[in-house]
């Protein structure tokens, strides 16, 4: 699980992601590449039914989560009934084929 | 700055226009407005389109250039205006702001989008590709996931519904049916669409809490009106209503970066905004149309944009003061949810119902002594939002 970049802001340390060129909290435009640690807390989730063109399954869950060093990020969830404030561990898997191109994403299931 | 007026509306019917061409929408939207206006031979100086993908959708480019050659107003300055669902809004305030800088004097602005030309998961993934491309584009995010996730969300913290969610959808499509425009002329009940053992086949969930009936439909139309300068207003037929006060304002791309992402912010700064340069109040407003893609968003709207507190939408609804006859009425067209949702045509459409409230010329659905509207129009999910007050002179 290091695929997913996150931008730490040198200047004020708030954690940008996805990436900015400027930092949404303070404008500053230095920042370190920070990845995501520790388990992650699912912070709101929706089973999406009616999913675009080139996804070919009935259902799919995503949500958000937010990691121990605050990166925030969507995902795919692979929970069976998911609950707000969940732990959930996080992985680096396919989650569509866009252009012929199977792309990868972050994939989260439970922790324990 | 001058002073500018609405002169001239026109719209045509919304839903699925198989016969029509996108371009042959909005030049039939065109010429209602400008035969609304008594415009006769007068030459209009510039033509703004508000069209999201037409691209993508019907495989054209440059809308605005190929409105003016249709409509011969050749050699009118003309753009084609996107952004997103709120490309109608922002079409409209690039025509008021080219108006009151005194640079054009009559100024034509239509929206309209064709989506009926694509299949449904078409339509879908086209409308998702204003998600953030890496972000949430790759996971399958769509515009009804986003208010999934947000739904949820304002469930736990402010106790709306689904019932009050249902509520939204039962009111807009009994608008809708006195809205001889609407794409959706359909009555719907609380038991037929939540409470009913056959309810989950009528109403299938479409991003859980979000189901069918909580969503616009995916539609074909087009809307028009026809701007001048205040004082020039007295020349043509039809009484002014005056574009009174605007706002615009944006939000981060993706929900999850916003730190309290219940909250609308745009919609928030927009509004005030439009107050602001109106000079008048959220309480001095008659009748408002709001941004009803998802009916969450008729609720939260209401809230952010300053009609009711904060968790308090939901109450509002309850007590029936967003009905056609209540305190404020919200959505008389049927909104988004039942008039239909072309996504360039909506800003547009917004502001037309509104001067027709104005006028008293919304028939069966007019709200009685309306002289003064505002508008709310939502783009992306909620990263892009123009909103309107429109008074009577």
């Amino acid at each position: 699980m290091s695929e997913l970049v996150a931008c730490k802001c040198t200047n004020c340390g708030f954690v940008n992601y996805p990436k900015h060129h400027r930092c949404l909290n303070c404008r500053a435009r230095e920042f370190e590449q920070i990845t995501p640690s520790g388990e992650a807390t699912l912070l709101t989730y929706s089973e999406v039914c009616t999913l675009p063109w080139g996804i070919d399954e009935r259902c799919r869950m995503l949500g958000i989560v937010q990691f121990e060093n605050k990166v925030k990020a969507m995902g795919r969830l692979r929970v069976d009934k998911p609950r707000l404030g969940m732990k959930l561990k996080p992985s680096w898997e396919p989650v569509r084929v866009i252009g012929g191109e199977e792309v990868l994403g972050l994939t989260l299931r439970p922790a324990k | 700055m001058r002073k500018v007026a609405i002169i001239g509306v026109g719209m045509i019917p919304f839903g699925r226009r198989d016969e029509d061409s996108l371009v042959d929408m909005l030049a039939y939207a065109a010429l209602n407005a400008m035969d609304d206006a008594g415009l006769g031979e007068r030459p209009i100086d510039a033509v703004y389109v508000g069209n999201m993908g037409a691209g993508l959708f019907n495989h054209q480019s440059a809308v605005a250039s190929a409105l003016v050659d249709r409509l011969n107003l050749l050699p009118a300055a003309a753009d084609t205006v996107e952004n997103g669902p709120a490309s109608g809004g922002s079409a409209i305030k690039n025509g008021v702001l080219a108006v009151a800088s005194g640079h054009f004097d009559l100024v034509l602005v239509a929206g309209g989008e064709k989506m009926r030309e694509v299949i449904g998961p078409r339509a879908t993934d086209i409308v998702a590709t204003m998600t953030h491309p890496q972000a949430e584009y790759i996971y399958g995010a769509t515009l009804p996931t986003m208010a999934g996730l947000f739904t949820r969300l304002y469930m736990k913290e402010y106790g709306v519904t689904s019932e009050h969610l249902a509520r939204v959808a039962i009111k807009n499509h009994r608008n809708g049916l006195l809205n001889p425009y609407a794409h959706i002329h359909a009555l719907i009940t609380m038991e037929g669409i939540l409470t009913s053992p056959h309810a989950i086949v009528n109403n299938p969930i479409v991003a859980d809490p979000i189901r069918l009936y909580d969503c616009c439909p995916v539609s074909d139309g087009a809307a028009a009106c026809l701007l001048c300068p205040a004082e020039m207003a007295r020349e043509f037929g039809k009484p002014a209503i005056v574009v009174a006060g605007f706002g615009q304002a944006t939000d981060t791309h993706t929900l999850q970066e916003r730190e309290d992402p219940t909250d609308l912010k745009a919609v928030r700064i927009a509004a005030q905004q439009a107050f602001e340069t109106a000079q008048l109040k959220p309480k001095d407003i008659d009748v408002a149309e709001l941004h009803d893609a998802f009916t969450i968003l008729e609720i939260a709207e209401s809230e952010h944009a300053g009609f009711f507190k904060k968790g308090e939408g939901a109450k509002a609804l309850d007590e029936g003061q967003t009905e056609i006859g209540g305190k404020l009425p919200i959505n008389p067209s049927g909104g988004l949810k039942a008039r239909g949702h072309p996504l360039g045509a909506t800003g547009v459409a917004q502001v037309v119902e509104l001067v027709w409230q104005l006028r008293g010329e919304a028939g069966e659905r007019q709200v009685k002594g309306a002289e003064k509207g505002f508008s709310l129009n939502f783009g992306g999910f909620g990263n892009n939002v123009v909103s309107f007050v429109l008074r009577r002179e």
